[in-house]
This record gives structure tokens, sequence and C-alpha cells, in this order.
């Protein structure tokens, strides 16, 4: 599969916190503005993927509103953030194999006006592990991960600074993205001045729940060439785990279904952590890109931190990192938008926050805490 | 003065977790051991992913276990916890096999890395019965 398909066009809804409108109707808005990016009609999408967890709109829906008459391929995954590049993976695969030509893979989400994570305003998402837990107060993803972070924090050592430093970094770098919600920098006092959501994570260790829908338009990479931007080629696509870290099989919660799953990457990649030029790393909270910097190979496990506190992550370093502010300041659309940005880095048209000469991107889905799988995209700039 | 919290949720077991749940009204902390390779396993299920074997049997463990991480709650997430933030939750690893752990309450004492605890059976109901935790003497 590899370079063969290309992503050809990007599309955002603007990123608020209510959107006013239902998620059929930011998703529409998405995918039109990404077919328009492409020079694509709406007319030749006869493939839709998307991922959700019972928040947002269907594939036949969407079908049905865009006027697609044959809908040759589609996919609804069950999943967070864990599925959000395994269903860009997958619609490369049933473009490589020719059962569709142009797929669009969207997220539309009201993550902030209507269902919030962690069952605020909806039911719990139904998982086998919730009766051991949500009796306890423990059912929303800032205790899950603070979970995590903690025995990060016991067992290697790591400190509230160097979470502090992914925060400071990412919102020096929303500075110059005029879709985040949050543009206003801050120093690493005004990190450890904000208050306490779960411990170890204060608010700005928490990404911004957010209303908003983005989309990607995929087509064989032989196709991209002739359309109206530079393509962007999916070097590597890969997903996996299976051991959710509640069971006993996954007793260290320091490593990620992400660290296993990185070898097959950078192998169908032909490419290692060293080629990337740079990385959009799922930061639901700021922990998460930590142990991503460690389970990717860019250093070693328990390094994390103070490979962040180096500065190495910031534009201008040796990696910069969620050049967009990620999450934490664009805001959470789930995981998509981390494509998004990758694309726009990889076309040279990410502005003021450009890495210059990028080539090579990586980005990555959650590591695979709660739901135990992961998934990622190695994308290369095309000809 | 404001009106008390709503109630918390219950525990709702399933099929593969009855026993366990039954095991705390009766005072002993339960867990499946496979009758092939006779490891222990948590959470409950139906098959041993080590030697694939279907046959199990529930055993009471000492109930005392080492905390391995932990989360101090500040923000009210859902009204049933008004009054209790912040209140600490703990991830416990058991004594009798390391990669056994438990999440549960902790009482009696602020977490901290490595505290030594032992499980507390705290009863709501007739029906119900919860895991806590608290220093082990």
């Amino acid at each position: 599969m590899r370079d063969r398909v290309a992503i050809a066009g990007i599309g955002w809804t603007e990123l608020s916190k209510n959107s006013g409108v239902s998620t059929l109707t930011l998703a529409c808005r998405a995918i039109l503005a990404a077919l328009e990016d492409a020079g694509i009609g709406a007319d030749e999408v006869d493939g839709l993927a998307t991922h959700r967890v019972g928040d947002s709109v269907l594939p036949p829906v969407l079908a049905h509103s865009l006027g697609i008459r044959d809908l040759r391929w589609h996919l609804d995954t069950f999943g967070g953030g864990s599925a959000s590049h395994a269903i860009v993976g997958q619609a490369a695969l049933a473009l490589d194999a020719g059962l569709s030509d142009t797929v669009v893979c969207y997220r539309a989400i009201n993550a902030r006006s209507e269902f919030r994570m962690g069952g605020i305003g909806r039911p719990l998402v139904d998982a086998v592990e919730t009766q051991y837990q949500a009796p306890y107060g423990y059912f929303v993803p800032p205790q899950q991960f603070a979970m995590a972070a903690r025995a990060h924090m016991l067992r290697w050592g790591t400190t509230h600074e160097q979470l502090g430093a992914v925060a400071v970094a990412q919102r020096a770098h929303a500075v110059h993205n005029e879709r985040a919600q949050q543009r206003r920098p801050i120093t690493l006092d005004d990190y450890l001045a904000s208050r306490w959501v779960v411990e170890p994570f204060r608010l700005f260790d928490c990404c911004l729940e957010t209303d908003g829908a983005v989309a990607l338009v995929l087509v064989r990479a032989d196709r991209a060439r002739d359309l109206r931007r530079r393509p962007v080629l999916i070097r590597a696509a890969t997903w996996g785990g299976g051991f959710t870290l509640y069971s006993n099989e996954q007793p260290d919660p320091t490593t990620t279904a992400a660290a296993a799953m990185a070898k097959r990457l950078w192998s169908q990649a032909g490419l290692g952590p060293a080629d990337v030029d740079v990385a959009e790393l799922y930061d639901c909270f700021t922990y998460t890109v930590l142990v991503q910097l460690e389970d990717y190979g860019f250093c070693k496990k328990g390094e994390g931190g103070p490979y962040a506190a180096s500065g190495a992550t910031r534009l201008g370093g040796s990696l910069p990192v969620n050049t967009h502010g990620g999450f934490l300041c664009e805001g959470y659309v789930h995981g998509l938008n981390h494509v998004c940005e990758a694309v726009s880095q990889l076309r040279g048209d990410a502005g003021a926050r450009q890495v210059e000469g990028a080539e090579v991107a990586l980005s990555t889905s959650q590591p695979g805490y709660v739901s135990g799988t992961t998934s990622a995209l190695v994308l290369r700039r095309g000809p | 003065m404001s009106a008390a919290a709503p109630p918390k949720p219950l525990p709702y077991p399933d099929r593969d977790s009855l026993p366990f749940w039954q095991g705390l009204r009766e005072g002993e902390l339960r867990v499946q051991r496979c009758l092939g390779c006779r490891a222990l396993r948590w959470p409950p299920r139906a098959v041993c992913n080590r030697c694939r074997r279907l046959e199990a049997e529930w055993v009471a463990l000492s109930g005392r276990g080492r905390v391995v991480s932990w989360v101090r709650t500040h923000q009210v997430f859902a009204p049933a916890w008004r009054d209790d933030v912040p209140f600490d939750v703990v991830t416990v690893a058991l004594d009798e096999q390391e990669d056994l752990q438990l999440i549960g309450r902790l009482d009696g004492a602020p977490a901290r890395g490595d505290l030594r605890v032992r499980a507390r059976f705290v009863r709501v109901d007739a029906e119900h019965t919860l895991l806590h935790w608290e220093p082990a003497p």
C-alpha cells in the first residue's frame, strides 16, 4: 500500500464551544470544504468512513444528505480517538483494492454542547470495565489518563514541570493557528497556577472539549497528481492492540499499545523516528504526548518528560510536535484534526507555524488507554 | 443549604462478574483461577488467555496489596460526587499476583505510591457492596 493512496483534500468547520447545529450539519460543512479543497465534486464520492462513540452521524445518512447514489464502500467504526487513524488506513486499503475511487473520512462531534466524554449528558459508554470503576466516581477520561500519568511519575520520575512543558509549547504553536480556540501564550508559571482537575492534571493538561468537524478526501496516488493540491501520500498505516489497561495482561500503564505497533509502522514505512520532520501526537492530555515520544521511539522509555522539557518538540526544535496547538489549544475533534495539520505541514501550507522543508510526518491516535487499541499514519509529501 | 447530592450509580454485575460482587457482599475479595494453568485473572471472563482453558474456579484472596497509581479528583464531573471532592481513587496491585490490579476508593489516608492497603467492604444496601481500600497496619 506504500505511497499508493493520497490525501487530496482537507476541510474543517469552525471549532467552538457551541456549534448550534447538528453533527449532520457539521459533517456536511466539513466534507464540502474538503471536496472544494481537493477540486472534486460531491457526485464523485463513493466511499465514506467515520468513527464515533454513539455521538455522530452515520455514513448512510450522510450519503443521503449529499446525494450520493451508490455508496460503494463505507465504514462506521465504534471507537474513540484510538480508531481515528485506523479509519484512514482502512479507507486507503479500500481505495488500493479498487473497492472505491473517492473516499471521504470524517469526524463530526458536538463534544462540548451535546455529548461530553465520560457520560456527561448521556449514559456511560458500555464497557465491561465500567462496573468496576463508575461506582467509585471514576468514569471520565481526565481520571483514566491521570491514573496512567501518575504511574509514569512514580515509575520514571516524570514531573509536573515536564507535563507543563507540553502545554506551554503547544500554546506557543497555537498563537500561529487561526483555528485554535486558545491562542494566548502561557508560561510554566501560568500552567502551575492553573486549577486542579484530577491530580496530577491541572486545567492546562486537558484538551478542549469542542464542537466541530473535519474531513479528508482520499484518492489513489496516480489520480491525485492531476488534482488541485499537492498530494500527501500515505506512506504507512497501522492499527493494533488488544489488551485493555484494566486487564491483568497489561499491568504497566507506562507502556502503551503504540509501543508494539510502532515497530510495524516503521517497518511498513521503511522509515524510522529519525526521518520524521513533524509529529502530530494525540494529546487528549499532555501526558499522552510524553508517553508517545517514548513508544514511537523518539527517546528511551521514561525519558519523554526530559525530552519535552528540552524544547525539542517546539517549532524550531529537532521534532516539532502538535504544530497547530493540538487538542489542548486548537480543539478536540477526536483525532482527524491531527491528520489535517500533518497534511498542511507537508503541503507547505502552514503559514507562520510551517516546519521548513517538512517531508515526512507522523500522526497518531490515542495510544491505547481505555480502549486497548491504537492506530497511526506516516505521511509523505507527494510529487 | 442545598439539597442532598443525587445517589451514586450502583454496580451492575454482568453474567461473568456476579460471583465477584457476591463475594464483596460476603466480605471476600474473589477472583477467578484457571483450572488449567492455575493463573489468577482479572477482570472476570470466560476463558484463560494463557492456556485457553474454559474452566475456572473462584478463590478468595487476602485483600491486601500496594498502591501502584492514584488520582485525586477535584472537579465535580457528576452531581452525585458534589459533596465528595476532593477524593482519591487508587489502583492496587494485589499481593497474590502483581499483575492483578483493581481500582477503588481509598479511605483513611491520603494516597501515595507504594502505600500498603487492605480491602474494605462498604455496604450500600442489601444488594450492593463496594470495594474500598484503607491503609493496612
